[in-house]
């Protein structure tokens, strides 16, 4: 008997479901970007708001590497639907406590996706997830340098803005 | 809706059966037919995945709990396919059973196949 599933489509059910829920997890990244870009603009910050301007349009990119992936697999990708997303925040501060905790969190999922492919043996999806992983040490080290600043600059009198100047600064570049 | 009957010269697999129907696979036409609720139903890759996700996403329970005057029937209508059933409640289970069933044996046929294919190459 000819293995039908596997000629249409490489990806095996659990591996699809994981990815389709990876592409909702970046598209929720990139619009909690864009309410941090937008309340850091409105407070003020500019060059924070034009860092999470930035951020929200890598999430997207993102979003739609995996969506691309999983149609290019012959698999069936679904335009997620986004709600929840926070729009006030207390303080500067805690909007990069936040970003930070969401680059862990898609990280661990990634993590997650690449579990399951070990166990399935997809070699295939390991190679792709691959790139995720490199981008997501430039990311999570891009959020831990931004909070870093809050404890090196201190937000007494000016910190803030010279706070907010340096994040507009901060870059990595990685050696492998 | 129409039944299809099956011509002699389609080679034919049956990949699962109980008591309710059977599910054969079509290798030459790239399809599955599935023989439930007295018709012949044809099902391509695509629209197969769909019914299952149709079926799966029934909330069996619910239905049971549900203490509504209303009839237990559920249509399952499956975009793009010329396939539409009209199924009980029994026959919701039955169906379910029937496709769990299918996908396991595809599965044990695609290990087979993966292992095969490594030692051949």
């Amino acid at each position: 008997m000819k293995d039908i599933m596997r000629v249409k489509c490489l990806l095996s059910s659990d591996v699809e479901t994981l990815i389709n829920q990876q592409i909702k997890k970046e598209a929720h990244s990139s619009a909690i970007y864009l309410s941090m870009a937008s309340w850091c603009n409105r407070n003020g910050y500019d060059f924070s708001a034009d860092y999470f301007f930035k951020q929200a349009e890598e999430e997207r990119m993102h979003q739609l590497k995996f969506f691309k992936y999983v149609l290019d697999m012959g698999g069936n990708a679904v335009s997620p639907e986004i709600t929840n997303v926070k729009a006030e925040y207390n303080s500067f501060r805690e909007v990069f406590e936040e970003a930070l905790e969401q680059e862990i969190s898609v990280t661990q999922s990634i993590k997650n996706i690449a579990a399951r492919c070990h166990k399935e043996q997809d070699y295939v999806t390991l190679e792709f997830l691959n790139w995720f992983f490199r981008e997501q040490r430039e990311e999570e080290y891009k959020a831990r340098r931004a909070l870093e600043l809050f404890d090196v600059i201190g937000e007494e009198g000016t910190g803030r803005w010279q706070i907010d100047k340096h994040v507009g600064q901060i870059t990595y570049s990685s050696e492998a | 809706m129409q039944n299809l009957t099956i011509q002699s010269s389609v080679d034919f697999v049956e990949v699962f059966s109980t008591s309710a129907g059977a599910i054969f696979q079509s290798d030459s036409e790239n399809c599955w037919y599935v023989d439930f609720a007295g018709k012949l139903a044809r099902f391509d890759y695509r629209n197969i995945l769909k019914l299952k996700k149709a079926v799966y996403h029934i909330d069996i329970e619910a239905m049971l709990l549900d203490n509504t005057k209303s009839p237990d029937v559920e249509i399952i209508f499956i975009c793009a396919c010329d396939h539409c059933y009209v199924l009980s409640l029994i026959q919701i289970i039955e169906l379910k059973e029937l496709l769990q069933g299918m996908f396991v044996m595809l599965e044990l046929n695609h290990i087979i196949h993966d292992r095969l294919c490594r030692l051949i190459s």
